[in-house]
């Protein structure tokens, strides 16, 4: 009898044993949702060592701060909220008081001059509620110049920081600056910061200009022009604002040109005859290469980032679709199937996606689908939207933007791949068809 | 004993009463069947019948009557209106045209000069207009900056009671005699081998030292927060802290040390026991969601890269009793779906919202915190992803 029960004992133990072991562990529980809303953080000014440091000090940190709201991101506290001043860069933050306006990051900095008159720029980045710094701080040096480029620069390492991807602060767009009537509108060449600073015109008035693109350095630009009566592919340096044209055929149209990733090839179409096909050209040695064979219209293509694929615009099955083929041309599928015509798609910098003009049901849209076609978003939709461009990120894109009616101006706008954050990108008068450079270096 | 069956005692008084029962019944249904009989009940309704109420009137107003119901005679001789006589001749219309009234000329000698032209070259034309179809950009609210105002309207004051009251209060019973002395209470032991002599407990007299009234104590604004109770004594710290300066040992009786350091670390080893191994029930559902609920609201993935938003993270940390979460504590314990960089700002993210919305102490139910000593968050944007 006392066996049995002994047994029924220890059988009534290794039962309960799961229950305890589990009550003894720690509590688990899963966060599935949250909330998306900025980043709350604080850019006091930088601090100077001179009188003119300081003033540069307000100005780098004024860029920082716009930089970083523009994006969507983040949200400023403004200055006059801020309870600890920042006099010195070296000294301890006092991590209570910024907890206490609700700072989230908090970004300070010393400005300086060296002996050769460059400027010197210091900085660091808390995490204001783990009380800890971001990583190491970083300098940078540069010309009084360039001042700009280098709070661009501060504030795509503050962005890559906190978001763990790349920054696009420190890039340029060129587009096509548009002024006069619409009927009798006058088109140039332009290029600015991507916030519309520092802005330059490369071509004059004189003749119509179409598409321009970067090349993947930047130090270039592809673009069309009717000087000559017919389009034809320019390529220009920006730092030179030289141009040459590029050798096409004869008689023929060519137009829609782009960069393939290496910088020595050009893909680009050409109309002979009503028909317009893909091709590829060398531009060192000129030699080109025919991509598609179809009586249908083949257009705006774009490489992958690879180079190994390249996405276009087609009308073969009867209304225009995107369509992707390997980047020596060959069988082409298609990866657009909704309802609507689409168009100039542009493959992401990150490879994921593919940005495309959509037309349907009398509206214009901006959208963006997986490179097999699928999950397709449309992030905007206006009388006139077309002509996207990435982010060297791949987050954000820029675009044309047209208002309707005899008025109306072509202007240019940018969105964040999430379909928020629609911002107005500001220009001098009239800007269409945007390219968006890559990084700089 | 008598063959047959055995009748109860029921059944045995049913048949001995049976005749006088059938007589009694058989006299109550010829009565009521009598009654029924001579006392009509089948005798049908008498037919329904009209009742008519005559007048009597005379011949005049028959004759009254009668003229009435005859149709009117038609009447022959009326007055025809007389058309009306024609008027005056309709006034003959002219189609000739008005002559315009004449205009007073303006007399060319005496205009005046033509005003100068104005100098333009100092106007610069307005900027054009830029019209935007941009939708508006929502003003964030700004809730969330340096909040300046008090939280709490400020009490009123309420008005100040005098010092002295007007009637003299009786004055408690003192518990505790008052004495220069403090003795504690001896009461007999009965257990106790050597007697000792009752008697109350004394205490020195105790007193403010000043006086201060409801009304003359600080204002103070009514707690935000409350206080959680402490039903359980502090725990011994988990970390080794640097042993304190020895302090100067008083002249002690000589003891058993090792029964006393063996007492010890049986109360230590107990207290260890106790705090390791959860009692009590744990945590409900509802406990649970509150805690997570309370966490995803500062769970703030909108700074998230696109990998790091592909990565979930499985997040430590352990709490105080008070329900703060000890910052130190929180560490990234696995991540899955993104590389090294995407799970560290994942793991950022996840440790910004425990310590925000940790700040002022998570709402936990402190009889059991055993069971949320030590807590593993794990964070899964999959459903906050960018569809």
């Amino acid at each position: 009898m006392m066996r049995y029960m002994m047994s029924l004992l220890a059988a009534l133990m290794l039962w309960a044993l799961p229950a305890i072991a589990q009550n003894s562990g720690p509590l688990r529980i899963e966060i599935t949702e949250g909330v998306i809303e900025p980043m709350p953080y604080a850019v006091p000014d930088f601090v100077g060592e001179s009188a003119a440091a300081t003033e540069m000090g307000r100005n780098l940190a004024r860029v920082i701060a716009s930089d970083l709201s523009g994006t969507g991101l983040f949200r400023e506290i403004p200055a006059q909220a801020h309870i600890s001043r920042i006099t010195s860069f070296e000294s301890p933050v006092q991590y209570a008081d910024w907890r206490a306006v609700k700072a989230q990051a908090l970004i300070t900095g010393a400005v300086s001059l060296d002996g050769s008159g460059r400027l010197v720029v210091k900085f660091r980045i808390y995490d204001v509620f783990a009380g800890q710094e971001l990583g190491n701080g970083l300098q940078f040096v540069g010309t009084q110049d360039g001042w700009r480029r280098i709070a661009h620069k501060v504030a795509d390492q503050v962005y890559t920081r906190i978001t763990g991807e790349g920054g696009y602060f420190d890039s340029r767009v060129v587009y096509v600056a548009e002024s006069g009537p619409k009927d009798q509108r006058a088109k140039r060449l332009a290029i600015m910061d991507y916030d519309g600073a520092n802005l330059q015109y490369l071509t004059d008035s004189s003749s119509l200009v179409l598409a321009p693109r970067f090349s993947p350095t930047g130090d270039r630009v592809l673009y069309t022009s009717y000087e000559t009566g017919f389009p034809r592919i320019y390529v220009l340096d920006v730092a030179s604002v030289g141009r040459r044209v590029l050798p096409t055929m004869d008689g023929t149209m060519s137009f829609a040109p782009r960069f393939a990733p290496d910088g020595r090839t050009v893909v680009y179409s050409i109309s002979q005859g009503g028909n317009t096909d893909l091709y590829r050209m060398d531009i060192g040695t000129g030699a080109s290469t025919r991509l598609t064979n179809a009586p249908s219209i083949e257009t705006a293509p774009s490489y992958s980032p690879d180079g190994r694929q390249i996405v276009f615009e087609s009308d073969r099955s009867g209304t225009p679709q995107l369509y992707i083929m390997p980047a020596e041309g060959g069988e082409a599928r298609r990866i657009s199937f909704g309802q609507g015509r689409y168009g100039t798609p542009v493959w992401s910098p990150r490879g994921d996606l593919i940005a495309f003009t959509k037309q349907s049901k009398g509206r214009f849209h901006i959208g963006v689908m997986r490179v097999d076609g699928s999950e397709e978003r449309l992030l905007t939709a206006s009388f006139l939207d077309e002509g996207p461009t990435w982010a060297p990120n791949g987050r954000v894109i820029m675009f044309t933007r047209e208002t309707q009616g005899a008025q109306g101006q072509a202007r240019l706008y940018s969105v964040d791949i999430s379909g928020r954050n629609l911002r107005q990108v500001p220009t001098n008068g009239g800007a269409s068809d945007p390219a968006w450079s890559p990084l700089q270096n | 004993m008598p063959a047959g069956p055995r009748l109860t005692g029921r059944a045995a008084r049913g048949a001995a009463g049976v005749n006088t029962g059938q007589i009694i019944s058989g006299a109550g249904h010829l009565a009521l069947i009598g009654w029924a009989l001579i006392g009509g009940v089948f005798q049908s309704a008498p037919p329904p019948f009209e009742v008519v109420q005559a007048t009597a009137i005379s011949e005049e107003e028959f004759a009254a009557i009668m003229d009435r119901q005859s149709a009117p005679d038609a009447v022959a001789d009326v007055d025809t209106p007389e058309p009306p006589a024609p008027g005056e001749a309709a006034p003959s219309l002219s189609s000739e045209a008005d002559t315009p009234p004449e205009a007073a000329q303006p007399d060319a000698s005496a205009t005046p000069p033509p005003d100068p032209a104005p100098d333009v070259s100092q106007i610069t034309p307005p900027a054009p207009a830029e019209v935007e179809d941009a939708p508006p950009v929502m003003e964030v609210p700004q809730e969330d900056v340096a909040v300046m105002v008090p939280e709490v309207s400020p009490r009123p004051q309420p008005r100040p009671a005098p010092r002295v009251a007007p009637e003299a209060v009786a004055r408690p019973e003192p518990d505790v005699r008052v004495d220069d002395v403090a003795s504690p209470e001896v009461t007999p032991d009965e257990g106790a081998e050597s007697a000792e002599e009752p008697s109350e407990a004394t205490a020195p007299e105790e007193a403010a030292t000043e006086i201060v009234t409801e009304a003359e104590e600080p204002a103070q604004a009514a707690p935000t927060a409350s206080v959680r109770p402490r039903t359980r004594p502090a725990r011994p710290a988990a970390t080794a802290e640097a042993p304190p300066e020895e302090a100067p040992q008083p002249e002690t009786p000589a003891t058993d040390q090792s029964a006393v350091n063996d007492a010890l670390a049986a109360a230590l080893g107990q207290a260890q026991q106790t705090s390791q191994t959860p009692s009590g029930p744990p945590l409900t559902g509802g406990e649970k969601d509150a805690l997570r609920v309370s966490v995803q609201r500062c769970w703030n993935v909108g700074s998230l890269s696109s990998e790091a938003l592909r990565t979930t993270v499985v997040v430590g940390v352990q709490m105080a009793e008070t329900g703060k979460p000890e910052i130190g504590s929180i560490r990234m314990l696995s991540a899955s779906g993104g590389g090294d960089a995407a799970a560290k700002q994942a793991f950022e993210a996840a440790r910004r919202a425990i310590i925000r919305c940790g700040n002022d102490g998570f709402d936990l139910p402190v009889e059991k915190y055993d069971h949320w000593r030590d807590i593993e968050m794990t964070f899964n944007p999959e459903k906050m992803r960018i569809k």
